[in-house]
């Protein structure tokens, strides 16, 4: 400590004291959060090493035949998707698995979603009855198939409720299965994707169960709850569809986008998949499970309140009202990640679109802070509020003001010539290329798992975006998350981006141009 | 010869059920998916079709629904192969109008024996209608 | 030379040492990312390298294997002529070829002989088999159980297993017990189906908890092995204390269809823990086990809405026809939606006169949401 207390009294002003206190709280807590992302590189090889050891003898098709397979609802919302509805449909119907059923939202399109639907499917309107156990929209018509080959298909036709959400919710209404998986109608999803995202939930016994309290004066029954640890939700590593070939939503070939700003999006992507939810897996710990894809147990989630359609980031909302929900009734749950891509979505290519997207991401998490900021630091709510709330607070929420008023403070000494430049220039290519090692580590890991791209070309051509990113990608991360903190703040209305499609109806052209 | 066309996205079977009914010298198509499957069935006639359940693009009783209800390939004989045993995919599969439906693993003389079955079936259906005309 | 070298560390170091601690940290970490980085990337490029050999050897071997196995099994002249098929003969030439020595070519074959027994079964599941051992690949296997990494013994079981070769006891049995529940539930599959006198001895002593995928597995097992002596599963719904076995033979009573177990079954209603027992209705109703019809009933009151529920699910699986006016009076009077949804679909599930007569009834007497609930019911294009 020698360096630091020289550095402190050598200068004698009150400002200048301020000015090191400050310096010195920012370097500790950039060297905290380096050791917590190197911390999470440790723990995610792992545990993606114990996955793949356990896996690698695992006949997944077993499921497949079993009659005693799990029912599984798929839910995909659908707005204004009428280019390419049919053949994501179709996909999704395709899944390799022997009980689900596959139950589409339209949302209120205003295009023609849903008469492409009525037609190609043999669709007719059948009187459902349901109860409505989530508020959402009111739902107009519910839609089967004439057409047995289809009978897995439920399309339903809703008000638009202005968010994916309700939407959601509507579908979790419908459904008859105890587990749904939510996705979007346009995500590219792997055919193993049920099999391998219901496989955590079937590696915990089911049987343990404990006694609470006295014998029921009405039943006589001593009441008991499950006292097993209990898999609430599983996700999986999503990557950008942008530059993969995919024909009639079927995945032909992966690869990295070609343009900028989606590459950027597919490494940050792996990076937080692999090397953040990985991590966090191991000690139990999973923040959020992606809204692109996720599987959950249906009655946790109904019960824990479903999908909150004011909420700008709903997804990490439901996981943590779910895991609320569990240490309310004392009982032990776990989120799981599996580290395989089953899931390619659409990333933003233009910066209007992404600024919208990562602003509302910004806003989601400053809300979710503050809704539950009863978790935060609470004992009671074991790792939820002693390590995932702390962390996504002090790390996710804090640090885009931090580095923020940090570069203000950079521009003040430099303006006042304050500035030790040897030594700024040091901890600035320590905090550079510590972020390229990360960045390369999480492209490793991912490697472990499978060979996604082709040729070690892809491979290292995304890699080196790691050495431009801080000085392009980064800094425009930051500003939107602040933008949406502002927008937080100030509460302003945001309007519920619907994100311009590309259509995959191009690419389809171009992959048949390609096997031709 | 008798055409059939063998849909199938495992390479090791489709290859494996190939050989086995080219030793008794049928003619053989193969589909390794649903579209190409679709594209096959309505580029040419086939006699049996030998379907798989899980494909991608199309699953194998969507294969059979349209078979069935087109009025020219109303005869054809489907025999579905899957690995797939839950009770409700077996009967929905006969429902749609399948003939036979083997579960993997399966016996490759009970594959040709069924195949050479429905081809007699056939033969005499036609017989029959032939002689009303 | 040394020297100069040392002395210029030392001043080095001199040099660092006066720096501030936190500069000193930065310097190291600075030192040690950029070692990192070198290193991830050599790893990545290496492990690209490996994986590209290993495509070629693929490509190269994938094909040799899948024409040894056509010719030797697929189109062996001497299938389909009722002989044994011990006496079936390969090609020794064939086999003997240099190539499968090598234990990567070996290890290969293994797994494709085993893509083809999941395909194939009959005679020429029979023959791929003796292709495994004749070309001593079992040895292999075994040889891989005497490993210490848990993987690779779960593999040479899963190997075993699927090939249908004898493991003695004494090697299998400690193995259903091990702490680490993969290769717990790769030993209790290979117990099963390999142990010919008492397959279900493990039931008796195994306390680990049987998983749901484990259930899966063997399920399969159980249900496919041939000639395995099925045993009446209501002893250990009677006696065993492990929760997970008896739920797991609950599904079997119901699978087998055995009529003998009804009555342990119904002891099991007395149960505190409600799941149990709304696993001991189901299976009832899947008996169809009218003796139990008028228990259910009576009990129903006192049950939690999981079990209230198996009970309606069951009545319709039973549909003795009894208990309509029961259905009928829970469809119309209660106040839970899922509830009288099952009693509606119980009591449309009866398929009698009097059932289509009470339908038909219920439809002009009810209220609009109860209609609309018979009609989702009674529509064929709704499954659920």
């Amino acid at each position: 400590m020698k360096g630091l207390a020289d550095y402190f009294f050598s200068k004698g002003s009150f400002w200048d004291t301020i000015g090191m206190f400050y310096q010195s709280a920012v370097f500790i807590y950039g060297t905290t959060l380096l050791m917590a992302y190197a911390l999470l590189a440790i723990m995610s090889l792992i545990s993606i090493r114990r996955y793949m050891k356990k896996n690698a003898s695992i006949d997944y098709n077993i499921i497949v035949e079993s009659p005693l397979a799990p029912g599984i609802s798929v839910i995909a919302p659908a707005y204004n998707e009428g280019i390419t509805i049919i053949s994501n449909v179709r996909s999704l119907l395709t899944f390799n698995y022997p009980k689900f059923e596959v139950i589409i939202i339209n949302d209120g399109s205003t295009d023609d979603t849903l008469e492409k639907l009525v037609t190609e499917f043999e669709l007719v309107h059948v009187d459902y009855a349901f109860r409505e156990k989530l508020n959402s929209e009111p739902i107009k018509r519910i839609f089967k198939s004439t057409n047995r080959a289809y009978d897995k298909l439920i399309v339903v036709d809703k008000v638009n409720g202005k968010s994916k959400a309700d939407a959601s919710n509507a579908g979790i209404n419908i459904s008859s299965y105890e587990y749904f998986l939510c996705t979007d109608v346009d995500c590219i999803l792997d055919k193993d994707t049920l099999i391998k995202l219901i496989k955590p939930f079937m590696d915990e016994e089911t049987t343990k169960i404990k006694e609470v309290g006295e014998p029921c004066v009405e039943c006589g029954y001593v009441h008991i709850q499950e006292d097993n640890r209990k898999v609430i939700a599983t996700g999986a590593t999503l990557r950008m569809v942008n530059s993969c070939e995919v024909d009639e939503g079927l995945m032909i070939r992966v690869r990295p986008p070609q343009r900028l700003l989606p590459r950027f999006q597919e490494m940050e992507y792996i990076r937080a998949f692999v090397l953040g939810k990985m991590g966090w897996d191991l000690i139990n710990a999973v923040p959020n499970v992606s809204g692109g894809l996720g599987m959950f147990d249906k009655e946790i989630a109904v019960k824990a309140g479903g999908y909150d359609s004011k909420s700008f980031g709903e997804d990490m909302d439901l996981i943590t009202r779910m895991c609320c929900f569990m240490k309310d009734n004392k009982r032990k749950y776990s989120v799981k990640y599996v580290p395989v891509t089953l899931c390619w979505t659409e990333g933003p290519t233009t910066l209007k679109v992404f600024g919208r997207q990562r602003s509302r991401w910004g806003r989601g998490i400053a809300q979710i802070m503050s809704i539950h900021r009863k978790v935060i630091f609470n004992p009671r709510y074991g790792r939820l509020g002693l390590i995932v709330f702390p962390y996504n607070f002090l790390f996710e929420l804090l640090a885009p003001m931090i580095e923020f008023t940090g570069i203000l403070f950079y521009i003040y000494l430099i303006l006042t010539r304050q500035i030790n430049w040897p030594f700024a220039i040091i901890l600035v290519i320590f905090v550079y290329t510590y972020s390229v090692m990360i960045t390369t580590l999480a492209l490793l890991w991912d490697q472990i798992t499978f060979k996604y791209y082709k040729t070690w070309g892809e491979t290292i051509g995304l890699c080196l975006m790691a050495f431009i990113e801080p000085f392009i990608y980064h800094p425009l991360i930051v500003f939107f998350a602040i933008k949406g903190y502002f927008n937080f703040i100030t509460g302003r209305q945001h309007t519920w981006g619907n994100m311009q499609r590309q259509g995959f109806g191009m690419q389809k052209k171009k992959s048949t141009a390609n096997a031709g | 010869m008798a055409n059939i066309l063998v849909i199938e996205d495992d390479d090791i079977m489709l290859k494996a059920i190939r050989n086995i009914l080219g030793k008794d010298g049928y003619n053989l198509i193969t589909a390794k998916d649903g579209k190409e499957a679709f594209e096959k069935l309505d580029g040419g006639e086939y006699d049996v079709v030998v379907t798989d359940l899980m494909m991608p693009y199309a699953n194998g009783l969507e294969v059979v629904s349209r078979l069935r209800s087109d009025e020219t390939k109303r005869n054809v004989g489907i025999i579905v192969i899957s690995s797939v045993g839950n009770e409700e995919t077996i009967t929905e599969a006969f429902r749609l109008g399948a003939d036979d439906y083997l579960k993997k693993p399966i016996m490759a003389g009970e594959l040709l024996i069924r195949i050479r079955k429905l081809l007699a079936n056939k033969n005499s259906k036609s017989q029959l209608v032939t002689k009303k005309k | 030379m040394w020297k100069d070298l040392a002395d210029l560390l030392f001043q080095a170091y001199e040099q660092f040492s006066l720096l501030p601690l936190f500069i000193e940290i930065a310097l190291a970490f600075i030192f040690i990312a950029i070692l990192s980085t070198l290193i991830a990337y050599s790893a990545i490029l290496y492990r690209r390298y490996k994986g590209y050999v290993y495509d070629k050897r693929l490509a190269f071997i994938s094909p040799k294997i899948e024409d040894l196995i056509t010719e030797q099994v697929l189109l062996n002249p001497n299938l389909g002529k009722d002989l044994p098929i011990e006496d079936i003969e390969f090609d020794q030439e064939a086999l003997n070829d240099k190539i499968y020595r090598k234990p990567f070519v070996r290890q290969m074959m293994i797994d494709t002989l085993i893509q083809y027994r999941k395909n194939f079964r009959g005679e020429v599941g029979e023959l791929l088999r003796k292709l495994y051992i004749d070309m001593g690949l079992e040895k292999d296997s075994f040889a891989k159980m005497k490993t210490l990494r848990w993987e690779r013994k779960i593999k040479a079981v899963v190997e075993l297993t699927q090939m249908d070769i004898s493991i003695s006891d004494v090697t299998i049995l400690p193995l259903t017990n091990s702490g680490n529940p993969a290769l717990r539930a790769a030993a209790r599959n290979a117990y099963i189906q390999l142990s010919k006198n008492e397959p279900f001895k493990f039931f008796d002593i195994a306390t680990e908890p049987l998983l749901p995928w484990d259930q899966l597995e063997m399920f399969k097992i159980i249900t496919t092995t041939k000639d395995i002596a099925i045993p009446n599963f209501s002893r250990w719904v009677s006696y065993s204390t492990n929760k997970s076995i008896v739920s797991f033979c609950l599904k079997l009573i119901a699978h087998y269809d055995q009529q003998s177990a009804i009555p342990a079954v119904m002891d099991l209603l007395a149960n505190k823990d409600h799941y149990y027992r709304a696993d001991a209705i189901n299976c009832l109703g899947k008996l169809s086990a009218e003796v139990a019809e008028e228990k259910l009933v009576k009990i129903y009151n006192n049950q939690p809405l999981n079990c209230q529920i198996e009970i309606l699910k069951a009545l319709g699986r039973i549909a003795s026809g009894k208990q309509l006016e029961f259905l009928k009076s829970e469809f119309l009077y209660s106040s839970n939606f899922d509830i009288r949804m099952n009693a509606a679909r119980s009591i449309i599930k009866h398929n009698t006169q009097n059932s289509r007569m009470m339908v038909e009834e219920l439809m002009e007497m009810t209220h609009e949401e109860n209609q609309l609930i018979i009609k989702h019911c009674l529509n064929p294009l709704i499954k659920y």
